[in-house]
């Protein structure tokens, strides 16, 4: 009797596990670069250090403060998000070497927030994103040739296009400033192009046209922009350029009580960078800019109050500005896209999830998201603000009036899109 | 920005780049059998094959029966005036050359192996010859030591064309084949070349031919004067970015109009190595680091504008002393010049880099203003025989039923990594047509892969600046930079894959082969990555 239930229960075990094995073997193994049961690790190139750091070397850290925020509360799909920054100087041949370093030693699951434009064209072609499949997300610049889905079939938007920005505020000027002369200082590489076609599409006309080479920018090369600015009789003067070039502007034009009505692009105004830099927050006051979020002062923002908090406990000491936010929102939509992915996520899985998905995702940001299986494009809108002495930006008017726009010849509108709520928390629960 | 002081010319460091390493006192005979000198433990024996091209073995006693058959790089087929930076003295001989240098050929006698090589008939672009006189070479081996049981071919440079040739053309006679730093087929290299001359010419000296050299003593005295007049360009920029990093002047020999000379000299030197596909990373300059104690956007300046200039520079030293010389060999070979850009459109051909590279290249509007230079020079036109002659030299068609093992330096000046891929490109499309085939005949097991492709990269960061912030250029070239700069240790990384591969029919792959790889140090297995094209395989 012992002896038969002995037999029996070696039979059943042998049956157990005859059956499991036919179970395992009958699932797909899944392994996938970057995602381990515990960990889903991601990859940025910023620059960290060097004349164009200021602010950017902020986005990073806010975007790990987000992340740390999610692995407190469960992760993803229990797993915790981690981001690996490599600093690259903002020079493109070292975006190569480090981004080779993130998808070949670190074996990151995907890019998220890679800045830069000459950056990560350069980065795309060399190191072959699109041809290893690496999933290039939220890329930090607004070139409008990342829209080329052919080119850059792995590759997403965040910001809108410079295209778009330059369209808006190409409208802004007709509207507001008809009749005065008007100048341009802009980046003389693709950043600045993009912004100068499609002023030239609008029907633009500058009086003054200054372009500048990136890294040439100093106190010294500000004063030569300036003595143009000031010779051609310039009254509003449109910046088009990085924040490192905003300030010795500024600096430079208040020095010399040069003061016309400023227009600064989004890229290059964010106050508290600048006042970093030595801009006296009062040269600012007044200045006008195209801006895709909410002030990051502005705590009735649910976004904004949100984030600081997070910032506040994952990020401490770090000023909440205008890149902390836009790191954190990154953070939050990688959040969205890798739940979107699924709880099994594959590279493959988490583009088609940008494709399927992405245009519903949460965003601070005012304006629409573009993605889908046919476009890669992110936010598509800006309105206009204006900068207070305090450092602070109100929307122009008053009240937000959002243009939406194409970075090609469509027209420039007045959206009603209503943004999506803030996740509750601040923590997604999408699939 | 402050000017720096160099401690050597920077188109001297060129100047080893062609000077091949004669190694071997083997006994110069002109004879069809060997004539040993039976030492031991290793015995060196010469002759010449039929075509009178001098060959040198070397055997140990303990000769295991694999042979390494050795092809060395480009020598020039004249000689070369003393006083001319780097390459002035150079006589043309014809000393056989078993190994890439004698460390190597010493490590590799004392694991068993015999080596072998020939000095061939002829020097310059000698492909076709060559590959005749390694078929002889290795009969007259396998005759003389007949424990002889496996060849492989490996070479260097043009060495590299030749053993991948031997490996397309003789799968029967070699086990394997290594061809490092490689040319590929001459109309594209001489591309290269021929851009890079042209580049000089129409920015900085237009009294540089360029090519159509006269016939006889003439013409050979037009190629030394390029010679010349390109060193002397070059050395008066190197000066000129010297006193003046950001703004450096144009040499006085330059005619480009007075608007263009208002863009620093430096960029228009960025964009003649970017127009012929020449790396912005060269022995001594990363193309990513400036001195330390710089302001931090002179520093930046100097990262993303200086540093890249003077790779170019040091870069184009070689590359273009390639193409004066190489240029005259081989119009002499075709019947005339052959190197024709009426139709090239350079805007096209920088298209893809010019963003990358735009603080180089001194912004859009400066890559605008060189570029507009470039179309309205005059163009460079070729005899049609003499083209479809140098088309008639050997080729690669990239098809090898063998295990090759490909290596080189991704920043190589003279035989830029596009060569490497250019035949990887081809046998990769050789090797999806036999999968094809294979399919269609039912198999459904994979093809072998024959083709290892292995990578030298250039660390992030290696300029050596001095004390006083001048970048040292005393320093030996950085890894993955310079031509055919190949370490012991790789080379008998490769060696050793070369004897596995010989033995089992394939290539080494998986874990072992990494672990070799590195071991050997800065040698990288990635199956994703592409090198830049070469121009000549773009659209123009």
């Amino acid at each position: 009797m012992i002896r038969k239930t002995r037999r029996k229960g070696t039979w059943l075990a042998a049956t157990v596990l005859a059956v499991g094995s036919l179970f395992a073997t009958s699932l797909p193994a899944y392994a996938e670069t970057g995602v381990t049961s515990t960990e889903i690790k991601l990859g940025i190139t910023l620059p960290l250090t060097g004349a164009a750091s200021p602010g950017y070397n902020k986005i990073g850290n806010a975007m790990n403060a987000y992340f740390k925020y999610v692995n407190d509360n469960g992760g993803v799909y229990g797993r915790k998000v981690t981001l690996i920054q490599k600093n690259d100087e903002y020079s493109p041949q070292l975006s190569i070497a480090k981004t080779n370093e993130l998808i070949l030693k670190d074996k990151v699951f995907a890019l998220v927030g890679p800045l830069g434009t000459a950056n990560f064209t350069s980065v795309h072609k060399s190191v072959g994103i699109a041809r290893r499949g690496v999933p290039s997300l939220f890329l930090n610049t607004g070139f409008s040739g990342f829209a080329n889905k052919k080119t850059y079939p792995t590759s997403f938007m965040v910001l809108p296009s410079y295209a778009m920005e330059a369209k808006i505020i190409a409208q802004f000027l007709k509207e507001n400033h008809a009749g005065k002369k008007i100048g341009i200082v802009y980046q003389n590489d693709e950043f600045g192009i993009d912004g100068m076609g499609a002023f030239k599409a609008a029907g633009t006309k500058f009086d003054v046209t200054v372009p500048y080479t990136s890294g040439t920018q100093s106190a010294a090369t500000a004063q030569t922009w300036v003595s143009q600015l000031a010779a051609g009789g310039a009254q509003v003067v449109v910046f088009f350029g990085v924040t490192s070039a905003t300030a010795p502007l500024l600096a430079v034009a208040a020095a010399a009580k040069y003061a016309p009505q400023w227009i600064l692009g989004s890229v290059g105004a964010d106050p508290l960078t600048l006042r970093a830099l030595g801009v006296p927050l009062a040269v600012l006051n007044g200045a006008q800019t195209p801006a895709g979020n909410p002030s990051p002062n502005d705590t009735s923002d649910e976004y904004v109050k949100q984030f600081q908090e997070i910032n506040t406990k994952y990020n401490t000491g770090t000023s909440f500005d205008d890149y902390v936010l836009q790191g954190m929102n990154i953070g939050m939509m990688t959040v969205q896209a890798l739940r979107a992915a699924g709880p099994r996520p594959t590279r493959k899985g988490l583009i088609a999830a940008m494709e399927n998905k992405g245009s519903t995702f949460a965003s601070v940001a005012y304006s629409p998201l573009g993605f889908s299986k046919t476009s890669n494009v992110g936010h598509t809108g800006y309105y206009m603000a204006v900068m207070d002495a305090n450092g602070d930006r109100k929307p122009f008017g008053g009240k937000v009036t959002l243009y939406t726009t194409n970075s090609g010849s469509g027209p420039v509108v007045v959206s009603t899109f209503k943004r999506p709520a803030m996740p509750a928390k601040g923590l997604p629960s999408n699939s | 920005m402050r000017n720096f002081k160099f401690k050597r010319s920077l188109t001297l460091v060129a100047g080893t780049a062609l000077a091949a390493s004669l190694l071997v006192a083997a006994p110069t005979v002109a004879s069809a059998n060997p004539v040993c000198d039976g030492k031991v433990p290793v015995q060196t024996c010469g002759g010449a094959t039929s075509d009178g091209a001098p060959y040198a073995m070397m055997v140990p006693a303990n000769f295991n029966g694999t042979v390494y058959l050795y092809s060395h790089g480009y020598r020039p087929n004249v000689a070369i005036p003393a006083g001319i930076p780097g390459y002035g003295g150079y006589t043309v001989t014809n000393t056989p050359q078993p190994g890439p240098n004698e460390a190597v050929i010493g490590a590799l006698l004392a694991k068993g192996y015999g080596v072998v090589g020939s000095g061939f008939a002829r020097q310059g672009w000698n492909a076709d010859s060559a590959i005749k006189t390694n078929v002889e070479l290795v009969g007259v081996f396998k005759k003389q030591f007949t424990k002889t049981t496996k060849v492989v071919a490996w070479g260097e440079s043009l060495g590299g064309f030749i053993t991948q040739a031997l490996a397309e053309k003789h799968p029967d006679l070699f086990s394997a084949a290594a061809p490092l730093c490689m040319a590929s087929n001459v109309d594209a290299l001489m591309t290269m070349a021929g851009d890079a001359v042209w580049g000089l010419k129409t920015f900085f000296d237009p009294t540089i031919k360029g090519g159509s050299y006269s016939a006889g003593a003439a013409g050979y005295a037009e190629a030394m004067g390029d010679l010349v007049k390109i060193f002397t360009v070059l050395g008066s920029l190197q000066a000129a970015l010297a006193a003046n990093p950001t703004a450096p002047a144009w040499p006085a020999t330059s005619k480009v109009p007075d608007a263009i000379k208002a863009i620093p000299s430096r960029s228009a030197l960025v964009m003649v190595a970017l127009m012929a596909g020449i790396p912005l990373q060269s022995a001594n300059f990363d193309a990513t680091s400036a001195p330390a104690g710089l302001p931090a956007s002179n520093a930046l300046s100097f990262q993303l504008a200086i540093n890249p200039a003077f790779a170019a520079l040091q870069n184009l030293a070689n590359a273009a002393a390639l193409g004066a010389l190489a240029m005259y060999d081989l119009e002499l070979q075709a019947g005339g010049a052959f190197f024709d850009n009426t139709a090239t459109d350079y805007a096209a051909r920088v298209a893809d880099e010019q963003f990358s590279w735009a603080s180089a290249l001194s912004g859009t509007s400066g890559t605008a203003g060189l570029l507009s230079v470039l179309a309205a020079s005059p163009r460079a036109k070729a005899n049609p025989a003499a083209v479809a002659k140098l088309k008639s030299l050997a080729s690669h068609s990239g098809k090898v039923e063998i295990p090759t093992i490909l290596f080189t330096g991704v920043a190589d000046p003279v035989t830029a990594a596009g060569n490497q891929q250019s035949v990887a490109d081809k046998y990769a499309a050789h090797y999806a047509e036999k999968w094809v085939a294979a399919r269609k005949a039912g198999d459904r097991k994979r093809p072998v892969n024959n083709q290892l492709l292995v990578w030298n990269f250039p660390a992030e960061k290696y300029t050596k600046y001095t004390a006083a912030g001048a970048p040292d250029t005393t320093v030996p070239a950085a890894s993955g930079t310079g031509h055919c700069n190949f370490t012991t240790s790789q080379y008998m990384a490769i060696a050793d894959l070369l004897a596995y591969a010989s033995v089992n029919g394939k290539n080494l792959s998986g874990g072992p082969l990494l672990t070799k790889l590195r071991k050997a140090g800065n040698m990288t297995y990635d199956r994703e990555y592409s090198a830049p094209a070469l121009k000549y395989y773009g659209d123009n």
